[in-house]
């Protein structure tokens, strides 16, 4: 049943309901809207409870290790019990904290990374509003988890939490130039800001790998995108503002149970969001590989639905993100911004220039 | 220098400087110097090309509270010409005062504040006399011979 | 006691880049440091302008209660002094005992005690290889390091029956001898093992990560570093030969072909890779030393009480993992030492840590305190 099929039946089920309650236009798009963020954000948490898990199994089989196995089969349900945990703990705080930016924290950083879902197109149609500014949206809000760590570092009146905030800050803000920059090239291509556009010129014109034109500008449009990505959510080798082996853990140090949590879960759900862009933008979004749906047609298979082959290759990205931080020694914070500075944006800039004699000379 | 080399070498060098020279019985070569030729001693020992005692492997003293006196002991050792030495200088028990090599090897550094936090030894021209192990408002010194536990410490509120 | 220490912390109005200077505490409890380390280092911004080590964490006063002990005593406290290398601290005890009670161990005993000397070294370089590691952020070595070093171990369980505190290597030989299956055990290991060292040295040698991090920082040059006492790798990692196995040989170490490795770049990556050529030489050692192994007794006869001869002395310098291990035992005629000192390594390369580190980043001290491998027990004593 693919994406588009869920989303008629859907609609087709909440029009009555609509009509019996009375609701003006308007508000049934609110209504409508706000019904399928919430489904997003519930696949999302969902997704992450299992990214948890695939992290811990991934880091321990690379360290010749096993990783969870007691909690339910293959450990699956750690991640359950892990939430557990930390929602009946006891909730410690600092005595001379900042109030309202210690409690405000949490929120903005957990807010601010779940908001970048909303235009992620998971299939044809499928995706809770697609705006026509999308790239732009969620370069924006990601960036605006910023002031959460800033916050939290700032309120927990620690000199560790305060060093690992402005690092933060200072990461991110540096890494969010050339993450931009990496994504133009895929714009003046397609000539859309939106996702779901980007991925709709794909499947019109194959993906990027496919197309002797584009195939370079867009790889390296593709790496120097992943390497600022995994800056962006604060992941190691680029994780020195939770550098454990120097400052504890950094900006969320004075942070305990669900107020943790809630950080932990923002980590991830920037990756996540990180990772949909950039299959979206790369990797064509619910596009099957090219070749692969003849091949299903031609040993009579059923066509995976475009919403699977989405979730199939977000697992590669994020497994190719959770591989970086258990090779790599962590970048001391001067080498982070010389590198973030003086080598991903002038191939970033390069890269355009490329792109856009490629695309003049079409 | 072989350990007979070595102590007629100070023999014959440094006869006014030194109370005595001897080759132990474990073969290591023992001199023992007076209290105002120690700094030029050991200076000697490092600048001198024959001796070139370059590296201070470690700098530490013995209570004898019977002979009423604290040893300060030197063990120096030479990396190009592979011999060892020990110097020792004898330091009045009640008033134990000594020169300091910082000046001549850094290492010596550390090795006289633990002498002086552990046997009171206090070392002249010493930039950062300070305890080391101990705490800084500790009175005793542990590894005198006569100290006793003070059980525990009740701290002033 | 911490606001005199602090009191005497003078912060500047003027610091090099206009703002504040603050002082922050890296210890003692932390997940960083090798030990129960406290570090007061005052900070501009991310540079270091003075660190402080406090020490004494640890003191445990083994060397006052060493001269409560008989000689063979001893060497129980001796595991405790460094941990991580027990079986080279045991070593240096018995040795200067030997010399100072004039006692000389059999031939076999001699050559067990090579080959557990340097199976501890290896052993002692893998803990340290996590240690770095994870020190810079790269999680992975700290568990290759110590699978490995899971199967000396058992090794060392399989003779000893301890892990971690052999109290092995006595006075006159050896506690016991091995088993008849620890040979060809030690040889599956040695081979194991070898292609393993290429292996981490994949991961970790050239990773431009690592090469940023740990070249070029915390360069010691070589006159510095034997005026402050540095001492084993890390002065070998300044270009100067130092390794006490060559300059005064004790045990066979003579009789085996091996090469002290020498690097000169006197940075934090030539310390490493010092380190990681060791354990090469190691493998060499212990292969050679099992060639060599002859069946014997392991103990020598030695009278029931050991008592050193009055106003005797003895100081003998010892490799261990870390670096020179001297001790010094002072007799007086009885059953026990007068007095013993530890001279360790660690002791002497932590002092160093204030002067290379000023006008670095945090996460160098980190870096250069992983490069000089340290263990606090040693520290403190």
């Amino acid at each position: 049943m693919s994406g588009a099929d869920i989303l008629m039946t859907v609609k087709a089920l909440l029009q009555p309901v609509f009509q019996a309650l009375g609701l003006s236009p308007t508000l049934q798009t609110v209504v409508y809207a706000a019904l399928s963020a919430a489904v997003v954000f519930n696949v999302a948490a969902g997704l992450t409870t299992f990214l948890v898990w695939m992290e811990r199994k991934v880091s321990a089989h690379m360290q010749s290790r096993i990783g969870p196995k007691r909690v339910g089969p293959f450990g699956l349900l750690q991640t359950v019990a892990d939430a557990i945990k930390l929602t009946i703990k006891e909730d410690v705080r600092p005595a001379h904290r900042d109030k309202i930016p210690y409690f405000l924290a949490p929120i903005i950083g957990f807010v601010a990374a779940f908001m970048g879902l909303v235009v992620i197109p998971f299939d044809r149609g499928f995706v809770v509003e697609d705006l026509n500014v999308g790239i732009l949206y969620v370069v924006a809000i990601t960036g605006f988890s910023v002031i959460g760590i800033l916050m939290a570092g700032w309120s927990s009146n620690n000199k560790f939490s305060l060093l690992g905030g402005f690092r933060s800050a200072a990461q991110i803000v540096s890494y969010e130039v050339p993450l931009v920059l990496s994504v133009i090239p895929v714009i003046m291509v397609t000539g859309t800001l939106s996702l779901h556009h980007a991925v709709e010129y794909q499947a019109v014109n194959g993906w990027w790998f496919t197309s002797l034109r584009y195939a370079v500008p867009m790889a390296v449009a593709f790496m120097v995108f992943l390497t600022s990505a995994t800056a962006e959510a604060n992941r190691a080798p680029f994780d020195i503002p939770e550098a454990e082996s120097e400052l504890v853990a950094g900006f969320h140090t004075e942070y305990s149970g669900v107020k943790w949590a809630m950080f932990f879960l923002g980590e991830y759900i920037a990756v996540v969001v990180s990772s949909c862009v950039a299959v979206s933008l790369f990797l064509g979004g619910w596009l099957a590989p090219p070749g692969v749906d003849a091949l299903f047609g031609m040993m009579h298979l059923p066509f995976l639905p475009g919403y699977l082959w989405f979730l199939l290759k977000l697992l590669v990205i994020i497994y190719f993100i959770m591989a970086f931080r258990w090779t790599f020694p962590r970048l001391r914070v001067d080498q982070l911004m010389d590198f973030g500075w003086k080598v991903l944006i002038p191939i970033a800039v390069l890269n355009i220039l490329l792109t856009g004699l490629l695309v003049l000379g079409a | 220098m072989n350990p007979e080399e070595l102590k007629s070498s100070l023999e014959r060098d440094f006869a006014g400087s030194l109370a005595s020279v001897a080759v132990t019985p474990q073969k290591e070569v023992l001199a023992v110097v007076k209290a105002e030729s120690y700094v030029d001693f050991c200076r000697s020992l490092r600048d001198r090309k024959d001796y070139g005692f370059g590296h201070l492997s470690c700098l530490t003293a013995v209570d004898y509270p019977a002979a009423n006196k604290i040893t300060v002991v030197c063990h120096f050792w030479s990396y190009e010409h592979r011999h060892q030495l020990t110097v020792k200088l004898d330091v009045d028990r009640g008033q134990p005062k000594a020169p300091s090599l910082d000046g001549l090897w850094k290492s010596a550094d550390w090795f006289e504040r633990e002498v002086f936090d552990l046997y009171g030894v206090v070392f002249e021209g010493h930039p950062n006399l300070r305890r080391i192990m101990m705490p800084d408002d500790y009175k005793k010194f542990p590894l005198r011979k006569d100290f006793t536990d003070d059980g525990f410490i009740v701290k002033p509120n | 006691m911490t606001d005199l220490l602090l009191s005497q912390i003078k912060l500047g109005d003027e610091s090099p880049s206009g703002t504040d200077e603050y002082v922050v505490n890296l210890g003692p409890q932390h997940p960083a440091t090798h030990g129960v380390l406290r570090l007061v280092v005052k900070l501009d911004g991310e540079s270091v302008l003075e660190t402080i080590p406090v020490l004494g964490y640890l003191h445990r006063s083994i060397e006052k209660i060493c001269e409560n002990r008989t000689f063979p005593q001893g060497i129980t406290y001796t595991d405790r002094v460094d941990y991580a290398s027990a079986m080279t601290v045991n070593l240096a005890w018995s040795l200067a005992s030997e010399r100072l009670l004039a006692i000389e161990a059999p031939v076999r005993a001699q050559w067990l005690r090579m080959i557990f000397t340097e199976l501890q070294r290896i052993a002692s370089h893998l803990l340290w290889f996590g240690a770095f590691g994870g020190d810079l952020g790269a999680f992975t070595p700290f568990l290759y390091g110590l699978r490995e070093r899971e199967r000396i171990l058992d090794l060392f369980e399989m003779t000893c029956g301890q892990r971690l505190t052999y109290n092995y290597i006595r006075i006159g030989g050896v506690m016991i001898d091995v088993l008849p299956e620890f040979v060809p055990k030690c040889r599956a290991f040695l081979d194991y093992f070898e292609p393993k060292i290429d292996e981490y040295e994949k991961l970790m040698t050239y990773n431009p990560i690592f090469l940023e991090r740990t070249k070029g920082v915390g360069i010691i040059p070589a006159e510095t570093a034997v005026n402050w006492g540095i001492c084993g790798p890390s002065l070998r990692g300044s270009g100067v030969t130092c390794d006490v196995r060559k300059q005064t040989p004790y045990l066979f170490y003579d009789q085996v072909k091996w090469e002290e490795p020498l690097e000169y770049g006197a940075d934090c990556w030539s310390r490493y890779k010092v380190r990681m050529n060791e354990l090469r030489q190691c493998v060499s050692i212990i292969r050679q030393s099992l060639d060599r192994l002859e069946p014997g007794p392991v103990e020598a006869k030695m009278p029931p009480i050991l008592k050193a001869p009055k106003d005797s002395e003895v100081y003998f310098r010892t490799e261990s993992s870390r670096g020179e291990m001297g001790i010094y035992l002072v007799g007086d005629g009885t059953a026990k030492p007068w007095k013993s000192k530890f001279r360790t390594a660690s002791f002497s390369n932590l002092a160093i840590l204030d002067k290379i580190t000023r006008g670095w980043k945090v996460a160098d001290i980190m870096a250069v305190l992983g490069s000089l491998d340290m263990i606090v027990p040693e520290v403190d004593r």
